[in-house]
C-alpha cells in the first residue's frame, strides 16, 4: 500500500475516533496537542487503525505513536 | 547564574501576581486535573483574565477557548500547563513564542518516572532557557496566592485557603492537599502556597528568596524530601533570617540511613545523613519539625502573637491538675514561672475567691466564669515580670467556654505580650477552640506543645535572629605546603592515608601534632625516644593496617631504651601473626600524654552539605555511646563551641567531681582548623583524629592518632 493511501485512511480513522473535522487534520497533527485526544481515545485510535488496515500492532509501540505522520510510518511497517 | 536567579525572582512575581492566566491543555471533563485547575481559578474569583486553551473546545464554562496559546490575541502573564508530559514541551515552546515568561507545569511523567522522564524534563529546561522563561514544577499541585487583589488558586486543591501570613512550600503535592485540609479546620491562613514538585527550574531556594521579600509572608514552612543542595539551602536560610527576620520551619522526611555502618572511619560510622541534616539546619537557624502538627503548632505561635521578651510565663487555669501539668511542661522546656509583684497578687486577691491560688500558676477555681479569667489575665499582662500568658481551661458545668474564648481573643488584641491557650477536652470545648482559632489565638491540645512553641519562638527571636556569624581568619596555615603533601600522599591512587602522613598534613594547618618521628629500626626508635623524652608510645605504620590495636600494633607508656626495644620486637611479632602479608613501613615513636581527656574529631564529606565536622568523647566506646555532635564547615567560633555544648562530654570537659576543667579553646581551635582544611581540600572524604588528648585549661591538646580517606583517583 502506498503511503498516500495510508495517510488518507489514517486521517479518516482519526477524524472518526476523535470526532474532528477532517479539514482540521494536517499531516503533522499531534493527536493530543493539536487534536485533543485523551488517553482513552489513544487506545481507541490504535484499535481503529488495526480494524481499518486489518493488522495487529505492537500495543506498547503503537501507543507511543503521537502524530498522523508517526502513524503512517508505523502502519507502513505492517501493510 | 546570578542573572538566572534574578530572572526567576522576576518571573516568580508574575507567577504569584498575574493579571492574565492561560490554562493550556484544559478540558470539560469534571474531576480531571486539566478541568479542575480552571475550575479552581474561577471558583476563587481570580482578579484577572482567564484564557482556556484547549485543542478541541470552542468554549469552557462560558469562556471562549483557544486552540493554541499563540492564538490568544492578548498578552498573557502566566501559563499553567496541564497537557500530558508527552506534549508539554510543545505547549511550552508555544508559550515561549507567545512571550510568556512565567509558567507552572502541573503535569507528571518526568524525572519521577525514570530516565525517559528525566530527558523530557531536561527538554523543558532547555526551552525555558531559550525564551528566558521560568517555571514551577513539573509534577506539582500548583500555586495559590490568597491576596485579595489577586485571589489566585492555580492548583487542583479542593478549596482556596484563608488569607494569612504563613508561606508554605512543598516538594510533595499530595502533602499540600493534606496540609490545606488540616489548616482549613483550624482556620490557619496562608499568604502563598506553593507545590514545587520536581523543581526542574525554580527551586525551593528561589522560592525562599522570594518569600523573604514578600510582605504578606511572616513565617515560612517547607516540606522537603531531598536536600539537593544543602549549602545553598543553608545560605538562603541564613539570608532570609538575617535580612527579614522570618523564621523557617522545615519537615525533612527520610530520617533513616542505611549506609553509615559500612564506613571505614569512626567519623563515617557515627555520621548519618539525618544527623548531618539536623546539625546543618540548626546551624543555619532552620527549625526542623517532625510532622505537620508540630510544624503548625510552632508556626501559629510565630504568625499570630508578638514574640515573648523573656522565658517567664504566667499560667491561668481553672483546675489544679492541668496547672501542674503545664508547670511541669514549662519547666522541662526551659521556661520559667514569672514571680508576681505584690501589686499583682493584691489585685488577684481582690478579684478571686479566697480559695483561689493567687500565685503563679493562678487557679481561678473550677466554678470560674469569664469575669475571673479576665481579671487574672489582665493582672498577669500588667505584671512586669510576665512575658507571656498561658490560659488553661477545663470544661465544667458552669464554665462559659465560648464567652471566655471570645474574651481571651478580645483582650489579646493590641497586646505586646503573647497569649497562648489550651482548652482541654474535645466535644464541649470545640466551639470555644473554634472561636480562638478564628481570632488567631494559638490553641494547643497539649500543654507540652504550647510550652515548646513558646520556647521555640523565644529562642528564635533572642538567639537565632540576632546571631551575627563571624568566620575568624586562622593564622599559621600553610596551604601550599599542605597541597604538596596532599599531592604526595594521594599519588598512585591511594585512598587510605595512615597516621604519619595524615599528621604531616594536619601540622601544616596548625593542628597540635604530637612530638614524634617514624623509626625504621629499634635503635632509631630508642634515639627518637631519647630526643623527645620518656615515656613514649610505639605504633605500627602500615598502609595495610587500619585498626592498629586489633593487630596489637600499639605499645604504651614505654619508659626506657630496653622497654622500647622489647616493644619493637613484640609489635613486629604480633603484626606478623595477625596480618602476615602486611607491609610495615616502620614504627611511629611519639611522646606519651598523661592526665588528659580523650576526644574524637572528624571530617566527613556529605554530598549535599559538603564537609561536615564531628566532635565527641573519644575512647574505645565512642561508637556505643554516640555522644557526638556535628557542624558544617567552615564553622564560626560560636558554632564550634556550640558543637561541644551539645554533648554530654561538655560537662566532663568543663570539669566535674574534682576533675580539672580541660582546654576547650584548643578543641574549638582544632575544629576551626579542621574545617578550613576540609574546605580547602575537597579530596578529603573522611578524616579521624582519635584520640585528641585534651589537657587542662590553658595547656592545649595533642593529637594521639589520625588517619584520612581521600577520594579514589583513577
Amino acid at each position: 500500500m502506498e503511503k498516500n493511501e495510508i495517510l488518507t485512511q489514517v486521517k479518516d480513522v482519526v477524524s472518526n475516533v476523535l470526532k474532528v473535522d477532517s479539514s482540521e487534520i494536517t499531516d503533522d497533527s499531534n493527536f493530543i496537542f493539536d487534536l485533543g485526544a485523551d488517553s482513552m481515545q489513544s487506545v481507541e485510535l490504535v484499535a481503529g487503525f488495526e480494524e481499518a488496515f486489518d493488522i495487529e500492532m505492537d500495543q506498547d509501540r503503537a501507543l507511543e505513536v503521537q502524530s498522523i505522520q508517526d502513524a503512517v510510518n508505523f502502519i507502513a511497517e505492517y501493510v | 547564574m546570578e542573572d538566572l536567579q534574578q530572572l526567576r525572582q522576576k518571573n516568580l512575581e508574575t507567577i504569584f501576581y498575574p493579571k492574565s492566566v492561560a490554562i493550556v491543555g484544559t478540558n470539560k471533563v469534571k474531576g480531571t486535573v486539566p478541568h479542575d485547575i480552571l475550575d479552581s481559578i474561577l471558583k476563587a474569583d481570580f482578579n484577572g483574565i482567564v484564557y482556556p486553551v484547549s485543542p478541541r473546545e470552542k468554549s469552557i464554562k462560558g469562556i471562549k477557548a483557544y486552540k493554541y496559546v499563540v492564538d490568544v490575541p492578548d498578552d498573557i502573564d502566566l501559563a499553567i500547563l496541564v497537557f500530558p508530559s508527552s506534549v508539554c514541551h510543545m505547549a511550552l515552546e508555544q508559550c515561549g513564542q507567545k512571550g510568556i515568561k512565567s509558567v507552572i507545569i502541573i503535569s507528571a511523567g518526568y524525572k519521577e518516572v525514570g530516565e525517559a522522564g528525566l530527558k523530557r524534563e531536561q527538554q523543558l529546561v532547555a526551552i525555558a532557557r531559550k525564551y528566558d522563561m521560568s517555571f514551577i514544577g513539573p509534577n506539582c499541585l500548583g500555586v495559590i496566592n490568597t491576596v485579595p487583589e489577586t485571589n489566585l488558586n492555580a492548583s487542583f486543591a479542593r478549596e482556596m485557603p484563608e488569607q494569612g501570613n504563613i508561606g508554605f512550600l512543598s516538594q510533595s503535592g499530595a502533602l499540600c492537599t493534606a496540609v490545606l485540609d488540616y489548616a482549613s479546620a483550624k482556620h490557619i491562613g496562608f499568604s502563598k502556597f506553593i507545590s514545587f514538585g520536581n523543581k526542574a527550574d525554580i527551586s525551593e531556594i528561589d522560592i525562599l528568596y522570594y518569600l523573604m521579600n514578600d510582605e504578606e509572608t511572616k513565617v515560612i514552612l517547607m516540606y522537603l524530601e531531598e536536600v539537593s543542595d544543602g549549602k545553598a539551602l543553608m545560605k538562603a536560610a541564613r539570608d532570609v533570617i538575617e535580612k527579614s527576620g522570618k523564621p523557617i520551619l522545615i519537615i525533612k522526611s527520610g530520617r533513616t540511613d542505611e549506609g553509615a555502618s559500612a564506613a571505614a572511619s569512626h567519623t563515617g560510622s557515627l555520621t548519618g545523613k539525618d544527623e548531618i541534616c539536623d546539625a546543618a539546619f540548626e546551624q543555619a537557624g532552620i527549625i526542623r519539625c517532625n510532622n505537620i502538627e508540630e510544624m503548625f503548632n510552632k508556626a501559629i505561635a510565630f504568625a499570630y502573637q508578638p514574640p515573648p521578651k523573656s522565658e517567664k510565663i504566667a499560667i491561668i487555669t481553672n483546675a489544679g491538675g492541668p496547672g501542674v501539668l503545664t508547670t511541669d511542661a514549662a519547666i522541662s522546656t526551659g521556661l520559667k514561672l514569672a514571680k508576681f509583684s505584690e501589686e499583682t497578687t493584691s489585685i488577684l486577691k481582690k478579684a478571686l475567691p479566697a480559695t483561689a491560688n493567687i500565685n503563679n500558676p493562678v487557679d481561678v477555681i473550677g466554678d470560674a466564669r469569664s469575669d475571673r479569667y479576665l481579671a487574672a489575665i489582665n493582672a498577669a499582662f500588667d505584671d512586669a515580670d510576665v512575658a507571656g500568658v498561658f490560659v488553661i481551661l477545663t470544661p465544667q458545668s458552669m464554665t462559659d467556654i465560648d464567652t471566655i474564648a471570645a474574651d481571651v481573643a478580645r483582650i489579646a488584641e493590641g497586646q505586646s505580650k503573647p497569649i497562648y491557650t489550651s482548652f482541654m477536652g474535645q466535644k464541649d470545648v470545640a466551639s470555644g477552640i473554634d472561636i480562638l482559632q478564628t481570632h488567631k489565638i494559638p490553641h494547643y491540645i497539649l500543654p507540652e506543645s504550647m510550652c515548646t512553641a513558646f520556647q521555640v519562638v523565644y529562642h528564635f527571636n533572642q538567639n537565632v535572629k540576632t546571631k551575627v556569624r563571624h568566620l575568624s581568619a586562622l593564622d599559621n596555615i600553610q596551604v601550599e605546603l599542605a597541597r604538596k603533601l596532599m599531592d604526595k600522599v594521594h599519588a598512585n591512587g591511594r585512598s587510605y592515608i595512615p597516621e604519619v602522613e595524615t599528621i604531616e598534613v594536619l601540622e601544616t594547618y596548625g593542628l597540635p601534632v604530637p612530638q614524634g618521628k617514624l623509626a625504621s629500626t629499634a635503635d632509631e626508635a630508642v634515639k627518637i625516644a631519647e630526643e623527645i623524652g620518656y615515656p613514649v608510645v610505639l605504633k605500627v605504620v602500615s598502609d595495610d593496617i587500619i585498626h592498629k590495636s586489633e593487630v596489637k600494633g600499639v605499645e604504651l607508656n614505654l619508659g626506657s631504651a630496653k622497654e622500647v626495644k622489647d616493644a619493637w620486637e613484640r609489635i613486629h611479632s604480633n603484626v606478623k601473626k595477625a596480618m602476615p602479608d602486611a607491609s610495615i613501613t616502620g614504627l611511629y615513636v611519639i611522646r606519651m600524654i598523661k592526665g588528659s581527656e580523650e576526644i574524637i574529631l572528624g571530617i566527613k564529606r556529605d554530598p549535599s552539605f559538603g564537609p561536615v565536622l564531628m566532635f565527641g568523647l573519644g575512647g574505645i566506646f565512642v561508637e556505643i555511646f554516640k555522644d557526638v555532635s556535628f557542624g558544617v564547615a567552615p564553622l564560626s567560633r560560636d558554632e564550634a563551641m556550640h558543637m561541644l555544648e551539645q554533648t554530654r562530654a561538655f560537662k566532663i570537659l568543663k570539669g566535674t567531681r574534682g576533675r580539672n576543667p580541660r582546654d576547650m579553646d584548643s578543641i574549638v581551635d582544632a575544629l576551626l582548623r579542621l574545617g578550613q582544611l576540609a574546605v580547602d581540600f575537597p579530596e578529603i572524604e573522611e578524616l579521624d583524629i582519635n584520640p585528641l588528648f585534651v589537657l587542662d585549661k590553658g595547656q592545649g591538646s595533642v593529637i594521639g592518632d589520625a588517619r584520612m580517606i581521600l577520594t579514589k583517583t583513577v
